[in-house]
């Protein structure tokens, strides 16, 4: 009986005690937040300042151009195998321009021409023999993009918050969007700390262009009696007959929201943290890349495999993204920069990047960017390599982009900064050119080289 | 996974929020090389790997819109 009655008071004294603990917890975190919005309350009330800097001094202008390159042996034009080379020039301006002491209009406009080997075997059967790892010519094998990019801001009087909006626009041969977006920053406890959140729209629109061979399947098509299988012989099945239908609707809209929060930890170090929410609906697959089917007899033409059917992905997606910064003036010389970021998505893919770049300023003009970063993916639920999937699966792909791979890019750059612009063009005083070059390659064989230049221009 | 993030950002927010550098002092924080985001002539790179990755956002860079990328 005594016993009974000590493990009854054990029983009871430790219920007490998690329940103590519990109280001491939730006690703790009640102290704990307010103690975090004291430290928010610690605002702009010491900025008593009359004095209002502008926000923006003089006009700037930014001159960005870039070059890539890049070689692979898994296109997804030609479902998974076949050359993935391409080449890209990309140049924009970015025009900053002062309204008044609180307002800033941005203007950004560029231009992008690419060719690329992949995407011309779209037809691969205009010219000589068909091969998926020989670039083919016409249409296909080059486009332009372009775009443009408005931007207003509005700084408050003590700068602690800042509201903007956007639009946006951009147009390729296949590809239109119009993007529109806004955004709202706060500022606390004397700047050391910033809020903000933002949120974008892209309606876009695709013109469905699809593998020359699928063509003559369409509804009103001619089958097998068109020109390209008349005039050339089938090889392997001689009745070939793909899975194939046209692609419901052209629209593809994404919406995102994030969030932002930036903190100074010191006076050499400062980090932040963002989140990042993107829903997309519409036409998530692109409607020119093949697939092949290991349950369908392969038919050929020269040495190209006909298509069994285009890519077929869910019309909806959601992404999230949660990334951080972090980086810390060691002295005069050297700064480092870190950057990670989480994702997932509900295809099934989860990926980490990781990267670092570490500042050397050599000169009173001059600093050094070597930089290294490191990507990790997991493979989308629909993704199956060349000829993997079966006919009778809802979702397929083989678009190495969206499969199971890791990546290293090896990056060194340099700058030239003059603050006071002895150099000009016009009425603009060069303030800074930034050169970069990066290496990137993945273990599944594609490799890219990247050379950018930004050149920076102040009105005076 | 939200909730590791939300207690992560809360602990963050709670070891800093005393932390108050004045504006004279962020001398080194103000150097172009700090600031907390990609360069700007940096920017198609970021670009790139949203046409070659899955992962987007959180970088400030394109979150899916406006290209037909991952």
């Amino acid at each position: 009986m005594e016993e009974k009655q000590v493990e009854v008071a054990a029983a009871t004294n430790h219920h007490k005690h998690k329940k103590d603990m519990r109280s001491l917890i939730n006690l703790n975190l009640v102290i704990l937040f307010l103690f975090v919005l004291n430290g928010f309350a610690q605002t702009s009330d010491t900025d008593t300042s009359t004095y209002k800097k502008r926000v923006l001094e003089s006009i700037e202008v930014d001159f960005l151009a870039s070059y890539y390159s890049q070689d692979g042996d898994n296109a997804a034009v030609s479902g998974g195998i076949g050359t993935e080379e391409l080449t890209d020039l990309t140049s924009a301006f970015v025009v900053s321009v002062p309204l008044n002491d609180d307002d800033v209009l941005t203007i950004d406009a560029g231009i992008s021409a690419y060719t690329s080997a992949s995407s011309s075997n779209i037809n691969p059967f205009d010219d000589g023999y068909a091969d998926p790892f020989v670039a083919s010519s016409g249409a296909s094998s080059s486009d332009v993009w372009i775009n443009a990019n408005g931007n207003y801001s509005h700084s408050s009087d003590d700068r602690n918050q800042i509201v903007s909006g956007k639009l946006s626009i951009s147009s390729e041969y296949d590809y239109f969007s119009v993007g529109v977006g806004g955004s709202f920053t706060k500022l606390f406890n004397e700047k050391n700390t910033e809020l903000s959140i933002n949120a974008n729209i892209f309606i876009d629109t695709w013109k469905l262009i699809y593998p020359y061979e699928l063509r003559p399947f369409l509804e009103g098509g001619a089958g097998l009696n068109d020109p390209l299988f008349t005039r050339n012989t089938i090889t392997g099945n001689p009745n070939y007959q793909p899975l194939f239908s046209e692609l419901n609707g052209k629209g593809r809209n994404s919406y995102a929201i994030g969030l932002g929060f930036s903190q100074i930890l010191s006076k050499k170090l400062q980090g932040t943290l963002s989140l990042d929410l993107i829903m997309q609906t519409g036409l998530l697959s692109t409607p020119f890349q093949r697939v092949y089917f290991d349950d369908m007899e392969d038919s050929f033409i020269d040495n190209f495999h006909l298509a069994d059917d285009v890519e077929q992905l869910p019309d909806k997606r959601i992404k999230t993204a949660i990334g951080g910064r972090l980086n810390y003036y060691i002295n005069e010389i050297f700064v480092v920069r870190t950057f990670y970021r989480y994702y997932m998505d509900d295809w099934g893919i989860t990926s980490q990047t990781a990267s670092i770049e570490l500042p050397i300023k050599i000169a009173d003009k001059f600093t050094l960017y070597p930089s290294y970063r490191y990507y990790y993916q997991t493979a989308a639920d629909y993704f199956a390599p060349y000829e993997e999937h079966l006919s009778t699966d809802k979702y397929y792909t083989s678009d190495y982009d969206l499969s199971k791979f890791s990546a290293n890019q090896y990056g060194f750059g340099m700058s030239y900064t003059d603050v006071f612009t002895k150099s000009h063009v016009w009425k603009f005083g060069l303030k800074s050119i930034d050169l970069k070059y990066a290496h990137y390659s993945r273990d599944s064989g594609l490799t890219a080289d990247m050379i950018t230049g930004g050149f920076k221009f102040v009105m005076e | 996974m939200i909730r590791k993030t939300i207690l992560l950002l809360f602990l963050f927010v709670s070891i800093t929020s005393c932390v108050s550098v004045k504006e004279y002092e962020k001398v080194s924080l103000n150097d172009p090389d700090m600031i907390l985001a990609d360069k700007k002539s940096d920017r198609n790179i970021s670009t790139f790997h949203s046409y070659r990755e899955a992962a987007v956002g959180a970088n400030g860079g394109k979150t899916g819109g406006g290209c037909g990328c991952n």
